[in-house]
């Protein structure tokens, strides 16, 4: 049973320059009685506030919002990357997050390597890993390459491989920034298969898009994020 | 499988323990950043052996006829103040960067940071046991010999374990959030470096300057480094060590309760 609930979450980022976050400037300033404080006044951006939401098992909840709305930043919270500077967050059941595949991709590692690192730190056991991985491969479509380190491959065999290890695990919750498509045409399809596989079998569906037909069609509520805010349930 | 993952309630005692307790992960990191670093090379990590025997056998002849000791006194005790003082040095810069070299992973999901301490210090692990075994032949050729005490040697691994990774969250946590300290943290250590019996015989000090053997690295070799030279270390060495552990624990534990969430938000 997969549910998440926000409760007036806010999240604020101290954006620390490379005068702020030097402690030359945050020592003058201790020592100065504060006069050079306004220099080291971090700026702080507000991401997101006063965001309420509950999601239960079934939900496909669609973000939408112009760049810097605060979709991303709300998956990556959601996915627990940042904790909220205020409010309540709760979150039950396993989650997978799609939100960059390619982000962990070690360039002088060999396919099967890069299968080993990532699927680890997505919380698979070795054991686990051992069986998955030639059906990792298998569904990779690279062959020998698997076997090469990965700096040998083209973008698109990159994402082949990215795409293939990060939608093999199964999770309550997933987590997605876009729809991900990769690949030549045959691959698309394949990819598009097993995309709609991971989404059935997911409790919950968390998908931030700047395609209106996309979230109509996978979506069964949408949240339209501004500057941080939810605008429209 | 599922568990409630609030993120504001768990203990800091329990993310500590999720990030420790997953070895698989933190080792197989450690394990791939080694492998990665020398995949393109012959000899692979057998170049770690091979420089930090370049440098004891260098160094060693030039100074034992530097300060006049016998060469089979001083090369033992030589090797293990490099092999040491590598390892020390190492983990404590390498812990300066456990987070901001982990930003890749820290930005796409929550990982406990105690993670990529441990993954710092067990890439230095693997390291320093490449660069040990050099002592065998030169224990062999100073004809050392080694009674019961030795084993004294693995306690203080222990306690030597475990102040890596107190200082390794410390210094983690300090240093992603002020980016200067690591430089201050190189130098210091290049400093220490002197003042701490790596290169030069502790009795060659005169009686004043004595205490300089107090800092927390010279007591820390000697717990190390004696019993495998065949004697005791001293008794200040392993009291201020104690000391300086439950300092070093009550000063992370802070840090790492306080701002072990915030981490990501100074990345």
């Amino acid at each position: 049973m997969a549910f998440i609930s926000l409760k007036n979450v806010a999240v604020n980022f101290p954006i620390y320059g490379a005068g702020a976050a030097s402690l030359k400037k945050t020592l003058a300033a201790s020592v100065t009685g504060g006069r050079f404080g306004k220099e080291t006044g971090v700026t702080v951006v507000q991401a997101l506030s006063d965001v309420n939401i509950e999601l239960k098992s079934g939900d496909r909840l669609g973000l939408v919002g112009h760049n810097g709305a605060g979709k991303s930043t709300l998956l990556r919270t959601l996915a627990g990357v940042y904790e909220p500077s205020a409010g309540e967050f709760t979150r039950q059941g396993t989650v997978a997050s799609l939100i960059d595949p390619s982000l962990g991709i070690e360039m002088d590692a060999t396919g099967i390597e890069n299968i080993m690192l990532r699927g680890l730190v997505m919380g698979m056991s070795k054991k686990q890993l051992d069986k998955l991985t030639p059906e990792i491969c298998e569904f990779s479509g690279l062959g020998e390459y698997v076997n090469m380190p990965v700096r040998t491959y083209s973008t698109g065999m990159m994402m082949r491989l990215a795409f293939s290890i990060s939608t093999s695990v199964e999770a309550d919750i997933l987590l997605m920034d876009e729809w991900l498509s990769v690949g030549d045409a045959e691959f698309t399809e394949k990819a598009e298969k097993r995309m709609r596989d991971v989404v059935s079998k997911s409790g919950i569906l968390v998908l931030a898009s700047h395609s209106p037909e996309l979230i109509a069609k996978e979506c069964n509520r949408v949240i339209h994020l501004e500057h941080g805010r939810i605008v429209e349930q | 499988m599922s568990q409630v993952h609030s993120n504001l309630h768990r203990s800091a005692l329990s993310d500590w323990w999720e990030g420790t307790r997953r070895t698989d992960i933190w080792w197989t990191l450690a394990w791939f950043d080694i492998v990665l670093r020398y995949r393109r090379s012959m000899l692979g990590p057998l170049w770690l052996t091979l420089s930090m025997g370049a440098m004891i056998g260098g160094m060693g002849p030039l100074y034992s006829s530097l300060f006049g000791t016998e060469l089979s006194k001083f090369f033992p005790h030589l090797a293990l103040g490099i092999i040491f003082w590598g390892f020390f040095s190492s983990v404590v810069t390498d812990a300066c960067n456990a987070f901001v070299g982990s930003s890749n992973y820290l930005k796409q999901g929550y990982f406990p940071i105690s993670l990529f301490v441990w993954r710092s210090i067990a890439r230095n692990l693997i390291q320093f046991a490449h660069q040990i075994v050099l002592y065998i032949p030169v224990a062999l050729w100073a004809g050392i010999s080694l009674s019961w005490s030795v084993l004294l040697v693995l306690p203080a691994f222990a306690i030597l374990v475990i102040n890596a990774h107190a200082l390794g969250l410390l210094l983690g946590l300090i240093c992603t959030r002020y980016r200067d300290v690591t430089q201050i943290v190189t130098s210091v250590m290049q400093m220490l470096m002197f003042l701490t019996p790596v290169f030069w015989l502790p009795e060659s000090l005169p009686g004043r300057a004595q205490y300089i053997l107090w800092n927390p690295f010279a007591q820390m070799l000697d717990l190390l480094r004696t019993p495998l030279m065949g004697g005791v270390a001293e008794l200040h060495s392993w009291l201020g060590i104690l000391a300086w552990t439950v300092v070093c624990l009550a000063a992370s534990t802070a840090l790492f309760s306080k701002y072990r969430r915030r981490v990501v938000y100074w990345l």
